[in-house]
Formats: structure tokens, C-alpha cells, sequence
């Protein structure tokens, strides 16, 4: 029988040879949903600029967003994607206690931005906007909340890698999950970028 | 000095960890980033060695300042035309994006089916869209 040959530093450490595209099928099927995930997502982006501006009643953007706030909870989930590539690194390097520190404030990190918008949520239901108030009301909830259910599936993934290494689970070799796990993460920071800049920074058309 | 390695945990293959016992003992006492990312093992589809802990800091710090410029521009609403501000917001946004794709998700230093298949969604999408809103008028 064949001996399999231990990779050098800085070689493929995975049987990324064995597929035709020269790399892992996880790996390359997380880039495929992510691609999907953009046309998903941009429907959503695009239904709320349909109806800016188009609410026969009130509230408006203007009259519920606060900005400060959502700079804030945008600027933690920013921060969490730098926690994710600190927590693959670290699980690189084999450093077990700072891959679990990193990938637990990703999770808090998380959990933070989920709070806060749980937070806005309830302070615009207080300031009469609802799912059927006005059109505003539909696309921004849906689309937020449906942002808000991928952070949600983010947090419970993280969880579960740090649970792994508790256990003892997750070795240097286990690198890859990280990563996938990291390429979901980091897509739905971007898809985030977006979602700030287009629904909060723009302004509505007067 | 101790035959055994503390560094190495019995989950671990102790093929693949990167580093000398003591750099690694140095790396999980300090933090310092001993270990330069081109001794790590290549992940799956990468090509180029990905950056260290502290260049992913930079990055963070670059992002935190450009997001900061962007609510900066928001209060700059009526002070400057409004095509400029939406460009500009925009434009910032752009930036941001293709930082965290390319340095976080390291689609610049792995193979290029990934970045293929990602701008195929992408921008199809942004195409997609764009066409259906000029259908419905938005822009009017």
C-alpha cells in the first residue's frame, strides 16, 4: 500500500489534487451559495429601492433611522470579521486557547449586533412602523431580518467550532472548517457593508 | 531543556503545525505572530501565502476608518450635492467590500475559480437588478 506523504510547510495539506479543480468541493460549494447568496440577497436590496420613497403614510427613514446607533453595531460586525480571520490563523498555527478567545468574540461580536438590532427593531415598532405599516416598513423588515437570520446561523456555526475545540475536536488539520465557516462569516459582513451604505447612508428621494 | 513538546496538543496532526517548538511556545505565550504565514500549511485552493495577524489588524483599521468617512458623508447631506454624496458613499462602500473579499476571504492570494465564481454572482446580480429597476421606472 502506498504511503501518503506529509506535505512540507506552506504545501496543500488537503487531497485538493484529487478533484478537477484543484481544490476541496466544500471549499468551492461555499463560493457557489455565496455566489447564489448575492442574487438572494440583492433581490431583497433591490425590492427596498423600489419602494424608497414610495409610502403613502408615515413613518419614513427620516423619521425612525438613528444613525449613531447603527454606525455602532456596524462597526462591531466589522470588528468581527477581523476576530474570524484572527481565530483561522490562530487554529493555523495550532494555538488552541487564542483560536477559542477569537472565535467566541466573533460570536459575541455577533450577538452584540443582533442585540442591537433586535433593539432597533423594537424601538421602530414603538415609533409605529411595522411589517404592514407601509411598503418601507415590508422591505426594510424583511430585508434586515433576513440579514439578521444569516448573523443568527453565523453564531450558532461559530458556537459549534468552539464547542469542537473544547472537546478537543478540532486540530490544525481541522483548518478548513474554520475557513469555510470564516468565508460564510465574512459574506454576511459584506452583504452588511451594503446594506448600510444603501438603506441608512443614502439618502431618500425627496 | 524538556524532550517534549508542550506546544503540541494530541488532537493536532504534528505534521502540519508550523514553526519550531519554540517559536510556537513564544507564538502562545505573546501573541507576536512568530511564525511568518509562509510557514503555515496551505489551506485548501490557496496560492499565495495569506497575511499575518498584524496586517489583518491594519486592514480592520483601514475598514474602521473608511466606515467612519462614510457617516461622515451622511451629515454632509445638503451641504454637498446629492449625485456627489450618493457617488461617494457608494464608491466608499466598493472599497470596503472588495477589501474583505479579497484580504479576508483571501480571494487575492487563492486560485481564481473562486473569484470567478463569486464576481459571476456578483455581478450578475447588480446586472440583474439594475436592468428590472430601470424596467420599473426607479430612476425617474
Amino acid at each position: 500500500m502506498a504511503q501518503a506523504t506529509l506535505p512540507a510547510p506552506h504545501e496543500e495539506q488537503h487531497d485538493s489534487h484529487n478533484t478537477a479543480t484543484g481544490t476541496t468541493n466544500t471549499k468551492l460549494a461555499m463560493w457557489i451559495f455565496l455566489s447564489s447568496e448575492c442574487l438572494f440577497f440583492g433581490a431583497f436590496i433591490a425590492t427596498y429601492l423600489l419602494y424608497r420613497g414610495r409610502s403613502v403614510k408615515g413613518p419614513t427613514p427620516r423619521d425612525v433611522y438613528n444613525i449613531p446607533f447603527t454606525s455602532v453595531t456596524s462597526f462591531i460586525l466589522l470588528m468581527s470579521s477581523l476576530t474570524m480571520v484572527l481565530a483561522l490563523a490562530a487554529i493555523q498555527r495550532g494555538d488552541h486557547r487564542r483560536f477559542r478567545v477569537w472565535i467566541i468574540a466573533t460570536g459575541l461580536f455577533g450577538a452584540t449586533f443582533i442585540a442591537g438590532q433586535i433593539y432597533e427593531f423594537t424601538e421602530f415598532y414603538r415609533e409605529g412602523l411595522s411589517l404592514s405599516t407601509n411598503v418601507f416598513g415590508s422591505s426594510f423588515f424583511v430585508l434586515t431580518g433576513i440579514h439578521g437570520a444569516h448573523v443568527t446561523v453565523g453564531i450558532i456555526w461559530l458556537l459549534s467550532l468552539w464547542g469542537l475545540s473544547m472537546q478537543g475536536k478540532l486540530g490544525v488539520q481541522h483548518s478548513e472548517r474554520v475557513e469555510i465557516a470564516g468565508l460564510y462569516w465574512h459574506f454576511v459582513d459584506v452583504v452588511w457593508i451594503v446594506i448600510f451604505t444603501v438603506v441608512y447612508l443614502i439618502p431618500p428621494q425627496k | 531543556m524538556s524532550d517534549v513538546d508542550s506546544t503540541i496538543s494530541e488532537h493536532d496532526n504534528p505534521e502540519l503545525l508550523p514553526g519550531t517548538p519554540a517559536e510556537r511556545a513564544d507564538e502562545e505565550e505573546f501573541g507576536l505572530s512568530v511564525i511568518s504565514p509562509d510557514e503555515l500549511p496551505m489551506l485548501p485552493g490557496e496560492v499565495k501565502a495569506h497575511s499575518s495577524p498584524f496586517q489583518y489588524v491594519m486592514i480592520a483599521v483601514v475598514l474602521c476608518v473608511l466606515t467612519a468617512i462614510e457617516v461622515g458623508f451622511y451629515y454632509l447631506e445638503g451641504d454637498i450635492p446629492t449625485a456627489l454624496l450618493v457617488g461617494c458613499l457608494l464608491a466608499l462602500a466598493f472599497v470596503k467590500f472588495v477589501m474583505v473579499a479579497s484580504l479576508y476571504m483571501h480571494l487575492s492570494k487563492d486560485k481564481p475559480i473562486f473569484k470567478r465564481f463569486f464576481i459571476l454572482g456578483a455581478t450578475g446580480a447588480c446586472i440583474l437588478y439594475t436592468v428590472v429597476l430601470t424596467t420599473l421606472h426607479i430612476w425617474d
